[in-house]
């Protein structure tokens, strides 16, 4: 699946992946990846600022944990970021719902 | 060899031409890069546990992350935020205090209520673009003009208070009270070289590519 098909659902995907508990930004692309099956291209380095974003506007908080000689930053979901997640998932379901039925009608609804 | 064994090489060259194509407040950049090489190199590492190479696996990941062009307008995206932030922050902290400031040496003590309003009422524009850029971001975009915005908004700020550091320099003896109004020059002045600064590198940043 293409980057730009991508974009619009980066912050729900990573907000997801961020659900069971927090992650530096190397597991938070792994997770994606192993949740898609590999399906996403997605330029991993872009998910930084978008982390950054997602921080800034209150939906994540982060700290540096040290791991022996390396640092990682790592983020985890605040309370408006659950909401949003959950805003997501039912935006997400909406959609696909909607646009499922024009795509693929149930048999017996008028075409 | 592994990536925290490799003094040079395409994650550092990736990392350093990055580095060079983002400007911003300097924390927030520090934050970033190191945030973008930690991971580069965790990258490398996933490569290597499985058999690859470290230069191939160095190639990999660069590749894997995304070029220059295709990162940078996002980071810098942010880090113009993170000086448009600082320079309201900058504003809105000096502009009530050098008020504050000017009143007491002109009144001398016969404060009245509407000056302190006057103070409070300077910080809101900065208030409002710390919030805009903050949790009201959730529900609505920064606006595409809101860095040049700022960017010019602090600079007038620095001038008016380069000229208000020079009035009271040279109206200091006409007053009864003159230390606090050499006190209240060295702080006008402070803010000036303050905000100034945090509205040059804003009005740099608001001229990058960002999206």
């Amino acid at each position: 699946m293409r980057a730009d098909a991508v974009r619009g659902h980066l912050d729900g995907l990573l907000l997801a992946v961020l659900e069971p508990g927090p992650l530096h930004g190397y597991a938070i692309i792994a997770a994606v990846q192993r949740r898609s099956g590999g399906a996403l291209e997605l330029k991993t380095g872009t998910i930084y600022p978008a982390l950054n974003r997602l921080e800034r506007v209150g939906l994540l908080r982060s700290a540096w944990l040290s791991e022996g000689e390396r640092r990682r930053r790592c983020y985890e979901l605040t309370d408006a970021g659950r909401r949003a997640l959950a805003g997501e998932r039912d935006a997400w379901h909406e959609f696909t719902s909607v646009i499922g039925a024009v795509l693929d009608p149930a048999p017996g609804h008028p075409a | 060899m592994t990536a925290a064994t490799t003094a040079a090489g395409p994650v550092e060259e990736h990392v350093a031409a990055l580095s060079a194509a983002l400007h911003g407040p300097a924390r927030a950049k520090e934050r970033l890069v190191e945030e973008l090489r930690g991971g580069l190199e965790d990258t490398v590492a996933a490569y290597e546990g499985r058999g690859v190479p470290y230069e191939r696996a160095a190639e990999l990941a660069v590749r894997e992350f995304g070029s220059v062009a295709e990162l940078a307008p996002g980071c810098q995206r942010e880090l113009t935020i993170a000086q448009v932030r600082h320079t309201a922050r900058a504003v809105a902290l000096t502009i009530p205090l050098l008020i504050g400031c000017w009143l007491l040496v002109r009144t001398a003590g016969h404060q009245q209520q509407w000056q302190l309003w006057a103070a409070a009422a300077a910080a809101l524009p900065g208030a409002g673009t710390l919030a805009a850029t903050g949790a009201l971001a959730r529900r609505l975009p920064v606006p595409d003009r809101l860095p040049i915005a700022v960017a010019w908004a602090g600079t007038v700020t620095a001038l008016a208070m380069a000229v208000a550091t020079l009035g009271l320099a040279g109206t200091a003896a006409l007053y009864g009270n003159w230390p606090l109004t050499v006190l209240a020059g060295a702080l006008t002045a402070a803010s000036h070289a303050l905000v100034a600064g945090s509205a040059r590198a804003c009005r740099r940043c608001a001229r990058l590519p960002a999206r």
